[in-house]
């Protein structure tokens, strides 16, 4: 992962895209400061959660923070629970680790949630061991063990891959309802561009370990700058638009551990030129009309040499006559496998 | 349930009242049955030369059971397969060879069925040699030959599993399921694992290979806009039973059946301003388990139409029979004139005031 920076306000879902391995979960466990130790370290950059930077926090005061602040629903309901425990115990547990309550109280307490994710009769419920619950159910304990101490900050990573769509759109509806009533800010994560559309209020998307696009969520979907977010909307078939066909994006994503010089998608990129094969560019506004109108978080980032122009977006292809994209310099043999 | 296929291609493969029933024991010394899961309960479907039907349904709702009882790796408890108008024998794969041959399945995780301490040349050519054609030379040319069919180079033949791709990996299955040349290929969500820039590379290769070699597709799958995407016609399974299909399009944009109307209502649509005006009709709680499915229509425990009539009574008490909206559409429901006819996603609006 690489110079990512986003903002994320109270009261509205952020969504991160991006494929396996470019670094949406990386980024989420940043966040967290969860990163194993020795094998992966922030190497520059800060979070900021109100006024604190959690980068510069000790282990003890991050631990602290951990689940009051910030929680985390993760992606797999099967191993986010302690099988061994009941389900009460855990919630109950979360509660005591950072409250002063009485464990009577801490029971009470844990029976409103286990109601509000919408378990039936939750009083019964806490006595109950994970495996007895069903996928959907098990998530549905997650959230409320993520939502125990009333966090500013909802990291959901992927909480409905596991999940059947009809039980998924029990789970989605539940979060947002959550965050809205609540006001509590949350960052989705998720490859899944529906998800996205009926979730977020903006999203970012992430390739290789770059933050390559950010906009709000209806003009990333109407108006992609970026090649790659352009060729990942062409390559997914849209019941809106049956018959279309799918334009998949050649190659496949290159190995993070040895990265390449500039651009990570300019192998895979058809709109590539000259310096892409050098250089990163920058994450900058790409409307350059309305810098000064737009706040830090706002408009439309893009990090890209040659942006993809708004008649190229149903095109799929540069349109100016006679382009070529740059190949690969000679000094740098890039394979482009199939995938 | 039947619907008729198109009636320009012949019936290839037909599945007649199926069932598949699971025991389930209780006791480690003194094993004995206290009931059955009903995996598959007579279930019956038509699959056409060169046609693709898709599988949709959650997950328990037996699709993965029914391609399996299809390509014989499960044997049904009751009912027939038909394949070019005979029936497979219901010993299994063992039994027919050169007729089961002829259908082929791709798993959803192709790093799980190939062996990893083989190259994959050998796993593509493990089909040939176990059914003694070609010589080792033939073989070998005709691995590469697939490789080159769904888009890998010969070099390929001899990486490891680990050394390729989630992509070139299903394409690897792929190549390995198209070795024995077959007529049918059972596809359990077969894209599912891939991220969407290479899934978009395998729905193109599967399409390419159909048109090329005349393939047809049995397509399980949970993404409806995939399996709109490549089906010809669509079947919703609930609890072992397919409750309604159709063709594609009629199946999308006019559901007959409350259980395929919250279906696509619940799926994810690309598109923010489809999303910002569609009203979901969320089901509550989760499919009733497959060993004691509800009496009378199974679906009736979480059906929001049946709630919406006021819960009449003979939903609980009788199964419905499969009521034929056309030649090619039919659905198991008893009120299935009660759907509102805005229940499809080609319609903006979702019908009005959607129970939750």
């Amino acid at each position: 992962m690489n110079g990512v920076s986003f903002d994320l306000q109270a009261g509205g879902a952020l969504g991160l895209v991006g494929e396996s391995g470019s670094g949406k979960t990386v980024t989420s466990l940043a966040i967290l400061g969860l990163l194993p130790r020795p094998a992966a370290k922030v190497a520059a950059g800060e979070v900021w959660l109100g006024d604190r930077d959690l980068l510069r926090l000790s282990d003890r005061e991050m631990r602290r923070l951990r689940g009051k602040e910030i929680s985390l629903v993760p992606q797999d309901p099967m191993n986010g629970l302690n099988p061994v425990l009941t389900v009460g115990e855990q919630v109950v547990e979360t509660i005591q680790a950072h409250e002063d309550v009485r464990r009577r109280e801490a029971r009470r307490r844990a029976a409103e949630l286990l109601g509000t994710v919408g378990i039936p009769r939750p009083g019964d419920q806490l006595d109950r061991y994970p495996h007895q619950f069903s996928g959907g159910m098990r998530q549905r304990v997650l959230i409320a063990i993520a939502l125990a101490l009333r966090p500013a900050l909802l990291i959901a990573d992927e909480p409905t891959t596991a999940l059947d769509v009809t039980v998924q759109a029990q789970v989605l509806e539940l979060l947002r309802e959550l965050t809205v009533e609540r006001g509590t800010a949350m960052l989705l994560i998720s490859h899944d561009l529906g998800i996205m559309a009926r979730m977020t209020r903006r999203i970012m998307v992430m390739y290789a370990g770059h933050l390559v696009e950010s906009a709000p969520t209806a003009e990333i979907f109407a108006r992609p700058s970026h090649p790659y977010t352009a060729g990942l909307l062409r390559s997914i078939p849209r019941l809106s638009d049956v018959g279309r066909p799918l334009t998949p994006i050649a190659g496949a994503p290159p190995e993070l551990d040895r990265p390449p010089r500039g651009c990570p998608f300019a192998p895979r990129c058809a709109w590539a030129l000259d310096v892409c094969w050098q250089e990163m560019p920058p994450l900058e506004n790409a409307g350059a009309a309305n810098v000064s109108a737009a706040p830090p978080s706002g408009g439309h980032l893009l990090a890209c040499h040659n942006p993809v122009a708004a008649d190229e977006v149903e095109a799929g292809r540069p349109l100016a006559s006679g382009f070529r994209p740059a190949p690969p310099p000679e000094d740098e043999l890039v394979a482009g496998d199939t995938a | 349930m039947t619907a008729a296929s198109p009636a320009s291609e012949p019936v290839l493969l037909e599945v007649r009242d199926l069932s598949v029933h699971f025991p389930i024991t209780r006791g480690t010394v003194l094993r004995r049955t206290v009931g059955h899961v009903h995996a598959v309960d007579g279930l019956s479907l038509n699959l056409a030369t060169a046609e693709t039907v898709g599988l949709v349904g959650e997950s328990g709702s037996g699709k993965t059971t029914l391609g399996r009882a299809i390509v014989g790796l499960i044997r049904p408890t009751s009912g027939e397969i038909l394949f070019r108008g005979l029936p497979l024998s219901a010993k299994g794969a063992t039994s027919d060879r050169a007729v089961r041959s002829q259908l082929q399945m791709v798993f959803q995780d192709p790093a799980s069925s190939l062996d990893p301490r083989w190259p994959v040349g050998a796993s593509i050519a493990e089909p040939l040699r176990l059914n003694h054609i070609g010589t080792r030379a033939g073989r070998d040319e005709r691995v590469s030959d697939l490789l080159e069919v769904v888009g890998l180079s010969p070099a390929h033949a001899r990486r490891y599993p680990h050394e390729l791709s989630g992509g070139q990996r299903q394409r690897v299955g792929l190549a390995r399921a198209l070795a024995l040349k077959p007529a049918v290929i059972v596809a359990d969500e077969a894209v599912s694992a891939l991220d969407a820039s290479i899934r978009a590379q395998i729905i193109n290769l599967l399409q390419r290979l159909q048109d090329e070699l005349r393939l047809s597709y049995l397509f399980i799958a949970h993404d409806l806009a995939v399996v709109r995407h490549l089906s010809d016609r669509v079947a919703v399974m609930y609890l072992g039973q397919i409750v309604e299909q159709a063709d594609a399009a009629d199946l999308y944009n006019d559901p007959r059946h409350p259980y395929t109307v919250s279906l696509l209502s619940a799926a994810p649509v690309p598109d923010p301003a489809v999303e910002a005006r569609r009203e979901r009709i969320v089901l509550p709680g989760d499919p009733p388990n497959p060993a004691s499915p509800p009496a009378g229509c199974r679906f009736h425990t979480r059906c929001w139409l049946r709630k919406r009539l006021g819960d009449p009574e003979r939903c609980a008490a009788e199964e419905p029979a499969a009521q034929l909206i056309s030649t090619s559409h039919a659905a198991a429901c008893h009120f299935t004139d009660e759907v509102p006819a805005s229940a499809g996603l080609s319609a903006a609006a979702p019908p009005a005031e959607p129970a939750s």
